[in-house]
């Protein structure tokens, strides 16, 4: 029989060796995965993708630019726009670099793939929308042509990725984003999201958070300097003039009432009991969840009563269109509704 | 995720129309069934075809199919059974195969099933029915549930609304059942017309880009009914009706001699200029308007001011039990009160049963093999291996079986079990798994098997897999004996004796609590890792509660649950008995190939804790839980060349098990043996009849990998584990 301590130590030994190995995202298989596909390609093409994001804003890439975006040190940044003039994808511009139209084409792929890839992320799968950008940024450089249009017909030609940006179409047409940044808004006006930069990814998601996708609506505030104050659904925000940079707004047009001063209650805050009517789902209510929400008949207009809580506090039955349906706290916390007074609807 | 896992095949024209209709039997009525899942649909197909039904699967799919035939008015009617869908827009795999049939199958009429007690939320679905064909005829079913909440609803009236026929009917009680039938064969032939009821007032985007689309599609395609849904699944972007456009295929109208492939693409591209002017959102709009229709369609025929009496008896019950104070309690008592009674009651006919196949019959057959002079091989083969296999199993499935999945049925009829999974959803929530899974865990407590089959109530494919993979943590009726056995004579010799019997139920019950926890840690694993990126969505809905009907339940318990897996689990065992007879007496340079495989297997085995005579029972065993013990006692005997059994290769048991711990122990069998074989019992791979299941239920090799090995791994580790910390203590 062999010793219970050196089998204890030899089981020990190999788990940890194990878990060296295969570890999800620190462990060595996956390092040798990433430091595969950190190939010369994926950096062109996160370059030439930087090129356009940038051209699109209105300004033009630099080296600088470069640098940060793809978060390398300079003397790379430099090295790589060398490569790209030579690939022909780029041309070097009184200290700017200007897209060739190849280079335009293929970056526009990229984008197209990209946005594809966090369509179907919201749509088809369960990933978290705090992983979508980072996901697909990897994925992107994996998809050929022929694979994308098969991705785009699978999920119905998709016209926008879940953040409202449009997806370019195969033919590499791209509709620019109506409208104009946000710190040029003037104070006193609303206006509705139309696009969101999403890199760098921290501001993009605090932006997120504050509410700002498209098509959320805002007004613009007094703010002293160059601080951007604006109210969403009742709530204020403040960011700085490069972070509020990123979004695109449309003013409201001619007859559009837009009301961003009422904090909207959520279907989660409604006490046993009481009634509220539906106004719209959340843009963060995506995929297959939205669809059985909208399938059940929570869509604008219906008045749905909370009924009673279950022994655990959540799920909550609601009757909406007359059936009874239990719904998680966080799902309710995607339904904005406006409380209705009175008794709960018989 | 590879991009090869989502290429669609685009389809070819001959190929739409076979979609799932099976060649054979000639028909002359095609009938789809369609409605809500809940709305007693299964209730109105078993009220048309009677048990002349067919069940599997739709083709490529893991949805189930059933299917019958029946003659009505000298017709031959063949009716379709749709997967119970809130929508057919196509968002999930039943409403692909519901919306695909309706629109390619091409059903002669189509039968949609609406719960009169909740009409609004229904007439969703009916009217998306309604704008893909003429020929429906709905079935306004549960009339009399609706009575008793004091809903009635006017059938004229709904009739003219939709315009196509409404039958009222309570299936339940076979009301209205003749009258469906008339109306289908009149709406077949063509005696009833129908002007069905379309919706009119989509938002102004919408009906701007359809008044410029469907010129366009009816241009391409003259006389098709529906351009106005094609035009609509068109601006969706609908992959499949694309496909039919451009093959010219749709509708049931096949492409004529010369047909101008042109004109498809014609449609396509107009299609794709009217979708860029549309917003993001259009989609949410629609529903809007099919809502809004829905909402008056359901008042103009509601008819309100019915009071219900002053005792709501489904709120009542409701506050009953779901309540913080009384909603657990309740559970509890309920559950632990089916278990009892399925123990209770089992116990009796399970030793009838026993005594009469092992004890009686047996004997008898081996007399007249005797007799007959038939050779000692073929008698030990058959009746020592093939029947006592199955008599075994048999003997200790059926009993539990036949009481414990009826009371569940009835549960389940009466509209208890979905407030049993909205009370425990929170706990599952936390491991990314769906409140229903402590339903499909508890029949996993009868039978895994059965288990698996129950998780179709799941209809989010994630927390479905969850349920299928882990299922086997629920330790099932066949693996009861081993653990109460090895508690009763290794665990009560721990304890002094008037606490043995105390000490030994302890053990079971703790070793079931084990599984339900390692069933959650799987669970969270999972969801983690293996299933991190699989679509998910929740939703339950609550029923109205019914009185259950027990007759028809234990009938239809008996024919669905409990006799099919008992065929399913016979199939397997008749394999393991030839197998384990063999094991014993084929003899190979000396030994028979048990001994051989018991001496390989002893190194092993005893460094987890357990044996090679364990090893090889569990490995024999496969098929079966129920016969491990009776196999581990024959092996014993037989390696251990000791006397006792009733020779090579018969499994027996001994009437106490007093008189099996002395002959355990005479072979070496410690209380670390005792123990590890209930945690490697409770831990270790599905058997055959639920990994054949699991496959059947999920089609894909690496899930049935995963729920088969994942157990496994862990059964030994745990075993492993469990030998080195004990001899450390207890000293080896």
């Amino acid at each position: 029989m062999v010793n219970p301590l050196v089998a204890l130590v030899v089981f020990l030994v190999v788990v940890l060796a194990l878990g060296v190995v295969f570890w999800p995202r620190t462990g060595l298989a996956a390092r040798a995965a990433r430091r595969s596909s950190h190939s010369e390609r994926v950096r062109v093409e996160d370059a030439i993708k930087h090129c356009l994001t940038v051209e699109t804003a209105g300004r033009r890439a630099t080296l600088e630019s470069l640098a940060g975006a793809l978060e390398i040190p300079r003397g790379e940044a430099a090295k790589l726009a060398e490569r790209l003039t030579e690939l022909d994808l780029a041309r070097a511009e009184e200290g700017a670099l200007a897209l060739s139209d190849a280079g335009r084409q293929w970056a526009l792929r990229i984008v197209r793939s990209h946005r594809l890839w966090e369509r179907y992320l919201a749509d088809r799968t369960g990933v978290e929308p705090a992983e979508w950008h980072a996901e697909a940024e990897r994925l992107e450089h994996q998809l050929s042509e022929a694979d994308a249009e098969r991705l785009s017909a699978m999920m119905g030609h998709p016209l926008v990725d879940p953040h409202g940006d449009p997806i370019p179409t195969a033919a590499g047409d791209l509709p620019a984003a109506r409208g104009i940044a946000l710190p040029s808004l003037p104070p006193g006006v609303s206006a509705r999201v139309t696009h969101v930069e999403d890199e760098p990814a921290e501001t993009f998601h605090r932006l997120v958070r504050a509410g700002l996708t498209p098509p959320a609506m805002l007004t613009r505030l007094e703010a002293p300097g160059n601080r951007v104050h604006v109210r969403i659904d009742g709530v204020e925000h403040e960011f700085d003039a490069l972070a509020a940079g990123g979004v695109t707004v449309e003013p409201l047009a001619e007859g559009e009432e837009g009301d961003t001063v009422t904090a909207h209650a959520t279907l989660a805050s409604l006490a046993p009991g009481t009634s509220a009517r539906v106004l719209r789902l959340a843009p963060a209510c995506q995929g297959p969840q939205r669809r059985r929400l909208l399938d059940l008949g929570v869509v604008p207009g219906t008045v749905i009563t909370a009924e009673f809580a279950s022994a655990a506090g959540d799920p909550v039955a609601y009757r909406i269109r007359g059936a009874l349906i239990a719904l998680r706290r966080r799902h309710a916390e995607w339904i904005v509704v406006e409380p209705m007074d009175g008794e709960a609807a018989a | 995720m590879s991009p090869s896992t989502f290429a669609p095949r685009p389809r070819k024209a001959p190929e739409l129309v076979q979609l799932g209709v099976r060649g054979g039997t000639r028909h002359d009525i095609l009938v789809a069934l369609a409605g809500n899942p809940n709305t007693g649909k299964s209730t109105v197909f078993n009220a048309l075809t009677g048990l002349r039904q067919h069940t599997g699967n739709w083709p490529g799919k893991t949805v189930t199919r059933a299917e019958g035939t029946f003659t009505h008015a000298g017709k031959r009617i063949r009716l379709v059974d749709l997967p119970g869908t809130y929508s057919l827009q196509a968002g999930s795999s039943d409403e692909e195969v519901a919306r695909d049939f309706l629109l390619f199958g091409e059903p002669d009429v189509t039968l949609v099933v609406l719960d009169a007690t909740r009409l609004e939320r229904n007439l969703n679905l009916a009217l998306q029915v309604l704008e893909i064909t003429d020929k429906v005829v709905i079935c306004l079913n549960l009339m009399d549930e609706a009575k008793r909440h004091g809903i009635a609803i006017d059938p004229a009236q709904l009739e003219r609304e939709l315009g196509v026929p409404v039958v009222a009917a309570a299936a339940r009680q076979r009301v209205g059942i003749p009258e469906v039938l008339e109306k289908i064969e009149g709406v077949a032939s063509g005696r009833i017309t129908t002007r069905p009821f379309r919706v009119r007032q989509h938002p102004a985007e919408v009906e701007a880009a359809l008044a410029a689309l469907v010129p366009e599609v009816e241009e391409a395609f003259p006389g098709i009914p529906n351009a106005r849904w094609i035009a609509l699944r068109l601006l969706n972007a609908d992959a499949r009706v694309e496909d039919a456009v451009r093959a010219g295929a749709i509708g049931g109208i096949a492409p004529a001699d010369g047909a101008d492939p042109a004109a498809g693409a014609r449609v396509l591209e107009a299609a794709r200029n009217q979708r860029w002017r549309l917003s993001p959102t259009f989609h949410d709009s629609l529903m809007e308007s099919i809502y809004a229709a829905a909402e008056r369609i359901a008042a103009a025929s509601e008819l309100r001011g019915l009071r219900k009496g002053k005792f709501d008896l489904d709120r009542t019950l409701d506050r009953l039990l779901t309540s913080r104070r009384t909603g657990l309690p309740l559970m509890l008592l309920l559950l632990a009160a089916v278990f009892w009674i399925t123990i209770a009651g089992a116990n009796v006919p399970s030793r009838l049963l026993a005594d009469l196949l092992l004890g009686t019959v047996h004997p008898g057959l081996k007399g007249l093999a005797a007799a007959i002079g038939t050779p000692g091989w073929i008698s030990g083969l058959l009746l020592d291996g093939v029947y006592l296999a199955s008599a075994w199993v048999v003997s200790v499935m059926l009993p539990p079986m036949a009481i414990f999945f009826p009371l569940f049925t009835l549960l389940e009829d009466f509209g208890y079990l979905p407030r049993v999974a909205f009370n425990l959803d929170k706990m599952f929530q936390r491991v990314g798994a769906h409140g229903k899974q402590a339903l499909t865990m508890c029949m996993g407590f009868g039978c895994n098997a059965a288990g698996v089959v129950a998780t179709r109530v799941i209809d989010s494919p994630r927390e479905r897999l969850v349920a299928i993979i882990t299922n086997n943590f629920s330790l099932c009726n066949g693996r009861w004996p081993t653990q109460i056995l090895m508690a009763t004579i290794f665990v009560g010799a721990l304890v002094p004796a008037h606490l043995a019997g105390l000490a030994s139920a302890t053990a079971v019950v703790g070793v079931a609590v084990l599984g339900i926890l390692a069933m959650f840690l799987s669970s969270w694993l999972l969801t983690r890792s293996a299933l991190r990126g699989e679509a998910t969505s929740f939703s339950l809905e609550l029923p109205p509660y019914r009185p259950p009907r027990v007759l028809q339940t234990l009938y239809t318990s008996m024919i669905d649950r409990t006799l099919i897996v008992l065929w399913r689990a016979l199939v397997f065992a008749v394999p393991a008995g030839a197998v384990i007879w063999l094991v014993a007496n084929v003899h190979l340079g000396g030994a028979s190939i048990a001994e051989h495989a018991i001496r390989l297997l002893d190194p092993v085995g005893i460094l987890v804790g357990l044996n090679g005579v364990i090893l090889l029972a569990y490995v024999v065993a496969i098929p079966a839980n129920e016969i491990v013990i009776p196999t581990v006692l024959m092996l014993t005997v037989l390696s251990g060349d000791m006397s006792g059994g009733a020779g090579a290769g018969v499994m027996f048991e001994l009437g106490t098990p007093a008189e099996v711990g002395t002959l355990l122990g005479a072979a070496g069998w410690t209380a670390l043996t005792g123990i590890n074989l209930m945690l490697f019992s409770l831990l270790h791979n599905p058997c055959s009849t639920t990994i054949y299941t699991i496959y059947q239920e999920t089609r894909s090799v690496k899930w049935t990998a995963v729920a088969t090995l994942m157990p496994l791994v862990m059964g030994f580790t745990v075993c492993f584990l469990v030998a080195q910390l004990w001899r450390l203590v207890a000293g080896w």
